[in-house]
């Protein structure tokens, strides 16, 4: 899977309110609504997209979009 | 226990009643989270939630409930056998608030009355308990009260509601299906820690905190929840859970007419829904105007978007409840010839 594809279903799944510009180097909590209902988000993306089963403890030691990526498994 | 049978439990009634108070996640909020609120809402699926007076119990909406549930079945009150109450919002920590509603009922002194201390998975849990009682044939006629009370202003996701169920043995009624499980390992995912024996009330835990101006104040005697763990549990436990049901029972998804799911929020339901493969229509949802009922909401569920259908026809429903301990239990139940009354406001 490419890069942008993981950014999109990344912002897919968080539903921000506010329009905001993601790269691969975006570290996770510069995000303004980087919160709880977003990581919710998160861990339901890696079950459905990427059948990965992840915790909040996974995601709190994760930094930036990057490290997510690599934390699905870097999906092809 | 392993994947089991009752027999000769007949489903006669069921009935629920909820708060008229109707709190908006939308607009009953701090003017300064409505935009957040937006978001927040599209996500757990909830715009508006029922939520008790001060003086309100959950005993007063069952108390509605099984009132008018009595009164529909033609039940007389010395025909009632057993009354069972699941609750994690009794009228008091001793005595038990069945007890105290036996009185209040005016049934006799010859029924069993007894709490059960469940939460969101109850539902399942309580038909098997009162099932087995009348499987074993010492009751005949049996009353099943399952709901809470902890709807609050700041939290977006919990609504209140009180239902009755009656069962009654018959020699003809089609067996019960049923899957129950615990995980105690993760009784720290939903958990009111402070108020039991365990941690006693102190002083320290009345005092507020907050993490900034625009959260709310929090007490240590709030109801704790561990939100991604509780959606790993649910989103990960339910779906073969269901599935090892529907296999033990002989029964496809197909023979299903309706799957009925704890209402928890929209991300899990929704993750439920399609990793089962389950069409919208066969699962109906009550979260969007009634939120998160706790063990109710199988009850509210099926009161408010089935009570026609399921009185109409016979049905063959998938219950299933899932949360607090972690527990979660699946059930299937043929409906037949049934009453289901609409919907309680008080």
């Amino acid at each position: 899977m490419s890069h942008q594809q993981f950014i999109d279903n990344f912002l897919s799944a968080t539903d921000f309110q506010e329009p905001v510009e993601v790269t691969m180097d975006t570290v996770l909590a510069d995000l303004p609504e980087w919160d709880s209902l977003a990581a919710l988000a998160t861990i339901v993306m890696f079950d459905m997209e990427y059948s990965k089963t992840i915790t909040g403890e996974d995601l709190h030691k994760i930094r930036t979009l990057n490290e997510l990526y690599e934390l699905a498994g870097s999906p092809a | 226990m392993t994947t089991s049978t009752l027999q000769h439990v007949r489903f006669a009634g069921m009935t629920s009643c909820v708060p008229k108070r109707i709190v908006s996640n939308l607009t009953d909020c701090r003017p300064q989270i409505r935009s957040e609120r937006q978001r927040l809402v599209r996500n757990i699926g909830i715009e508006t939630r029922r939520m008790a007076p001060k003086w309100q119990c959950f005993s007063d909406l069952a108390f509605e409930a099984t009132e008018k549930l009595l009164e529909s079945l033609d039940w007389k009150r010395e025909e009632v056998d057993a009354i069972i109450v699941m609750t994690q919002s009794p009228d008091y920590l001793i005595p038990a608030t069945a007890i105290i509603l036996q009185d209040r009922l005016g049934l006799s002194n010859a029924t069993i009355a007894f709490d059960v201390n469940l939460g969101c998975s109850a539902y399942p849990f309580g038909l098997h308990l009162l099932g087995c009682m009348i499987a074993a044939g010492g009751v005949k006629k049996g009353l099943l009260l399952v709901g809470d009370r902890s709807a609050t202003l700041d939290d977006p996701i919990f609504s209140d509601a009180g239902t009755a169920t009656a069962l009654e043995f018959s020699e003809n009624a089609a067996p019960m299906y049923f899957d129950l499980n615990s995980d105690g390992s993760g009784h720290k995912a939903i958990i009111l820690p402070v108020g039991g024996h365990r941690e006693p009330v102190d002083i320290q835990h009345l005092i507020p905190f907050r993490k900034d101006e625009n959260d709310h104040w929090r007490t240590g005697i709030d109801l704790q929840l561990d939100g991604p763990a509780v959606l790993s549990f649910s989103t990960q436990r339910v779906p073969p859970a269901v599935e090892k049901l529907l296999t033990y029972a002989c029964a496809s998804k197909e023979d299903i007419d309706y799957f009925i799911f704890h209402q928890a929020n929209r991300m899990i339901n929704e993750t439920i829904r399609k990793k089962l493969g389950l069409p919208v229509e066969k699962v109906p949802s009550t979260l969007q105007e009634f939120g998160n009922t706790s063990g109710a909401s199988l009850p509210v569920t099926m009161t408010v978007r089935i009570n026609k259908a399921l009185e109409a026809a016979p049905k063959r429903l998938l219950l299933s409840g899932f949360g607090i301990g972690l527990s979660w239990g699946t059930a299937l139940v043929d409906i037949d010839g049934a009453i289901f009354p609409d919907l309680i406001e008080s």
